[in-house]
């Protein structure tokens, strides 16, 4: 292994990391919220996310592939360059597998009703309401819009609540 | 609100992003994308589909226990989910988002991009009702790709609902009842319809008329007017999916 054919692959590992990261960075760039989305943005970040996944994998692999080449030949500087580079990869490809969206607004996984004449709600309060046959259902703003989604079956019917 | 069914499949959605302030969400049976407002997948294996929307009205509390305790049926809210508690669910969160700026702005109409509006779509048309508009004349009557509707409030002053303004075939014209003002009890179904208390409309064909839209005396008693579905959202979001949209200004 000669010193430009290092030179080659230690660039290939660099690219092979910053690819990886711009898979988690572009999506979360574009989908950012109090911003505008174009629809060609929009488009890009969703279709960019649906091959993060496989490609942050392969990526990493092809880091620590390369790494594993390169280590012995490499001063102490340049290991660390190849840790930093193989962290931030691995971080790409946890990353890519996150809803951070659901951190921040925790989805309802099991949701609980009380009757109407036991619920701890001002009168005040604005609900959503719906009624399908003799079954009703109120659902607090106050909750709505922080959770935001509520998938519901109301008399057999499997609803969304969104707000 | 929507059913959540497309091409025959029940699907289970949740929170995945957010597009121009109003949020993106997926299914997990085939990880399509969909659009909260419009309930249109815009990619995926779905993509192009729509879902049904599903009826539901904006009340406050105390006006649909009122309505509650006289229906039959089982009458259910939701409670707080364990482990959130008022700092998560809380009341200031209009105010809080106001402080941000607006990814969109549709600035001529007389209305702020932060205005809440009554959307109401049909025929092929779109208006756009200012809130405070409607709270401040009660009814709204109006006419949408030549259909009569009219928006009215409760007795509670918040809760609003539009009805299609025509029975048996007729155009009907909704006026309140002014001689029961001042004296809301926040009851607004009509079983008790004897009692002078009761937030009424009422038609020239002397009908009397209750909050959910059915008549409690009159030739029409029994019998309820169309509800008309529409969305309560910010001017800038309603007019981001309705281009076409008209502003009703009276």
């Amino acid at each position: 292994m000669n010193k430009s054919e290092n030179r080659w692959l230690w660039l290939l590992l660099g690219l092979l990391a910053v690819f990886s990261l711009s898979l988690f960075l572009i999506p979360a760039f574009v989908i950012r919220p109090f911003r505008h989305q174009s629809e060609r943005a929009l488009g890009l970040a969703i279709a960019v996310k649906g091959i993060a996944p496989a490609l942050t994998v392969a990526a990493l692999v092809g880091v620590v592939a390369l790494g594993a080449r390169l280590w012995r030949t490499s001063s102490r500087w340049l290991r660390t360059g190849m840790v930093t580079a193989l962290v931030l990869s691995a971080a790409a490809a946890v990353m890519v597998r996150q809803n951070y969206f659901e951190w921040m607004f925790n989805p309802i996984t099991a949701a609980g009703f009380v009757s109407a004449g036991d619920a701890h709600l001002d009168d005040k309060e604005m609900v959503m309401a719906v009624r399908i046959g003799q079954e009703a259902r109120a659902y607090p703003i106050v909750q709505m819009a922080y959770h935001h989604i509520l998938n519901d079956t109301v008399a057999d019917v499997p609803i969304v609540v969104t707000y | 609100m929507w059913k959540r069914t497309a091409r025959g499949r029940e699907l289970h959605f949740y929170l995945a992003g957010i597009n121009n302030q109003n949020f993106l969400m997926r299914d997990r049976e085939t990880g399509s994308w969909w659009q909260q407002v419009t309930g249109r997948a815009i990619a995926g294996a779905l993509a192009g589909s729509a879902l049904e929307l599903m009826p539901n009205d904006e009340l406050t509390f105390g006006l649909w226990k009122s309505e509650a305790s006289q229906g039959q049926g089982r009458f259910l809210v939701l409670t707080p989910v364990p482990g959130h508690d008022d700092k998560d669910y809380d009341k200031k969160w209009e105010e809080e988002v106001a402080k941000y700026p607006v990814p969109l702005t549709f600035p001529g109409r007389g209305l702020k991009d932060r205005d809440v509006i009554l959307g109401v779509a049909m025929g092929g048309q779109a208006r756009a009702f200012p809130l405070e508009k409607v709270r401040g004349t009660n009814p709204v009557e109006d006419k949408i790709a030549g259909v009569p509707v009219v928006l009215v409030t409760g007795a509670d002053g918040e809760s609003v609902r539009v009805f299609r303004s025509q029975w048996n075939g007729q155009d009907i014209e909704l006026y309140r009842d002014t001689q029961n003002d001042g004296q809301r009890d926040g009851q607004s179904d009509g079983r008790s319809s004897g009692q002078s208390t009761e937030w009424r409309l009422v038609d020239s064909m002397g009908n009397t008329w209750n909050f959910a839209g059915c008549a409690t005396s009159g030739p029409a008693v029994g019998q309820c007017l169309e509800k008309i579905n529409f969305l309560k959202d910010y001017w800038f979001d309603w007019k981001n999916y309705n281009p076409q949209t008209t502003v009703y200004s009276h």
